[in-house]
């Protein structure tokens, strides 16, 4: 037999024990030629151009997961960012937008399409201005729809501006959403070093280089690592390292696999594979499983930022060895709500929200799905903003802020979505001011790139 | 499903072109759906060919009783396809069997023979999973 019983065996134990599945097939489509001086052709030429492409994206999705035996928990859309192709219109106008891109995500049968974005790092058109103030009305008034507004990077530094303007804007999505855990909020996401190639729904976009259309794939799998360091036992670091590569590489060898499927079905091009480890509320699909795993008490326990780091290192290496076409974030995710270990570790008091940000230092992304007391000022989400964006910049990474000022709510309740979205304990936020150092807005010029200390 | 605006504006000149002085609006209208038609299907077929060719690992285990592997091979046989290579292990009360699959020269598409499969296995009360082969591959081969 060409294949050893337990390479076989291997493989089934991890689709259908550990929790592997392909967290996400992303449809990036571009809108930059739906662009009409009349609004109502514009949102025609937005519909067909999404129904066209797709259509049959799904049902694509689906019969690839059958052939392999390999389920994709994710069918999403991304498109351009639509400040860009659409920036003559106004404020009103862009809700408009907003509500075709749900109806085209609804009767393609999708949960999320993304892309409801602005990049302005440097500095904003009059039609990203009018795009931020529509946010939160977007995201009320819609159910599908995700936003993300890049407002720094290494070669820009930070649009101080763009950062109070999306500080309110979050605010404004709070209120709004207020019936439902200001849940507008877990749609937003604040970028610095934002990637073009994300197929991670809420932060995704189809970036502007990027061809006419494409499918990116995101795997997960932090259930088949955790087991494997479990299996792997008392070893040293090095040891660990190795056992974490090779079961990365074996992941993202059946990621890239169906990937390039659903796009050859789809009849698009294959884009990249995101080798991020990204969790689920399932119990065992957990980043901070593994970090336990791997030795520390809890979450947030000393050593915690340097286990990530190692494992996020780890996943990078074997990601990129596996495939010639890794791209988007590729790094662990460490989303508060979406992982039941981190809760947990909210809920003990073992993590608070100065830790998270040191450990955004070391993996991808940044400060996800964090609840903070409704009350919190606007100065204040800007100063946690911009501190999430210095981190990137500095480091040369992609960094993000989802945080969701739960209205009405202190420390310690919780707000629930269910589904992917999962739970959150509203943290606990220092009550000390930022605003005399935010409202002087401005630009926080770019950073240096030698003499690195 | 890869036509854009513009494949479909070149297609329409091309037959005006080819049309001549006959070109006229219904006549164009009536060809050059004639021709997305044509060159959409293609591809298509294409692709429906390939998802049902080729081989698949069948993995199958439970509690060991009479007539298991009678039930699967008899339903692999109806359905024409073609056991490569088996191997089966019996570990007390369990047993597990793997079987490579080629399924190339089947009737019926791996989703209903998985299908049947399901079924077999729900009868028996145990696992039967169907896997395509390139997912193995992929994973354990460099």
């Amino acid at each position: 037999m060409n294949y050893d019983f337990s390479e076989i065996l291997e493989t089934i134990r991890m689709t259908e024990i550990e929790h592997f599945d392909i967290r996400t097939v992303t449809l990036g489509i571009s809108l930059r030629d739906c662009h009409d001086r009349s609004l109502e052709v514009t949102k025609q030429k937005i519909y067909d151009k999404i129904l066209r492409y797709g259509k049959l994206h799904v049902k694509n999705a689906k019969e690839v997961e059958a052939q392999y035996g390999i389920s994709i928990a994710n069918k999403r859309v991304s498109v351009t960012p639509i400040s860009i192709p659409f920036d003559s219109f106004k404020m009103d106008d862009f809700v408009e937008i907003a509500k075709t891109l749900d109806k085209a995500a609804e009767e393609i049968g999708i949960d999320y399409i993304a892309g409801f974005s602005a990049l302005v790092q440097k500095g904003m058109t009059n039609g990203e201005r009018e795009l931020i103030k529509a946010i939160p009305y977007a995201l009320s008034q819609t159910k599908r729809v995700c936003s993300s507004v890049n407002i720094g990077s290494t070669k820009a530094g930070i649009n101080m501006d763009a950062v109070n303007m999306m500080a309110d804007a979050i605010k404004l999505a709070a209120e709004l959403t207020k019936e439902k855990d200001s849940i507008g909020c877990a749609k937003l996401v604040v970028f610095a070093n934002a990637v073009e190639d994300n197929p991670f729904v809420a932060g995704a976009f189809h970036g502007i280089s990027e061809p006419e259309v494409v499918l990116n794939v995101g795997i997960s799998g932090p259930g088949v690592v955790l087991d494997a360091i479990k299996e792997a036992g008392n070893v040293d670091l090095q040891q660990l390292s190795e056992v974490i590569k090779k079961t990365i590489y074996k992941i993202t060898r059946a990621g890239e696999l169906i990937g390039r499927k659903v796009a050859e079905k789809n009849g698009v091009p294959f884009g990249i594979v995101d080798i991020s480890l990204a969790p689920t509320p399932a119990e065992g699909d957990s980043i901070a499983d593994i970090l336990k795993a791997m030795g520390v008490e809890d979450v947030g326990a000393p050593g915690t930022t340097a286990a990530l780091a190692m494992l996020n290192d780890s996943v990078k290496k074997a990601g990129l060895m596996a495939s010639s076409s890794v791209g988007g974030m590729s790094g662990a995710f460490i989303p508060v709500s979406e992982d039941m270990g981190m809760i947990r570790a909210v809920q003990a008091g073992n993590l608070s929200l100065e830790k998270l940000e040191a450990m955004t230092a070391v993996c991808s992304v940044g400060l996800d799905m964090i609840a903070i007391p409704g009350d919190t000022p606007a100065s204040t989400i800007a100063g946690i903003i911009a501190d999430e964006a210095a981190i990137g910049i500095i480091n040369d990474k992609t960094t993000a802020v989802r945080i969701i000022p739960a209205y009405g709510k202190k420390v310690g309740e919780m707000v629930d979505y269910g589904g992917l979205l999962g739970l959150a304990p509203v943290m606990e936020v220092r009550n000390l001011s930022s605003k005399g150092f935010v409202g002087r807005g401005g630009k926080i010029p770019a950073p240096m790139r030698s003499l690195t200390n | 499903m890869n036509f854009t605006e513009n494949d479909i504006r070149r297609i329409t000149f091309e037959t005006i072109n080819e049309l001549g002085s006959n070109a006229a609006p219904d006549v164009v209208k009536e060809a050059v759906r004639k021709k997305v038609e044509a060159s959409t299907t293609a591809p298509f077929d294409a692709v429906k060919k390939d998802s049902i060719s080729g081989r698949v690992i069948l993995t199958s285990f439970g509690l060991n009783k009479p007539g298991i592997v009678a039930a699967i091979t008899t339903a692999l046989g109806n359905a024409n396809c073609d056991i490569q290579d088996l191997s089966q292990k019996i570990l007390v009360d369990f047993f597990t069997m793997i079987m490579i699959v080629d399924i190339t020269n089947s009737k019926k598409d791996l989703k209903e023979i998985q299908e049947e499969m399901y079924k077999t296995a729900a009868s028996l009360n145990i696992k039967i999973y169907l896997q395509h082969e390139d997912v193995f591959r992929y994973m354990h081969r460099v």
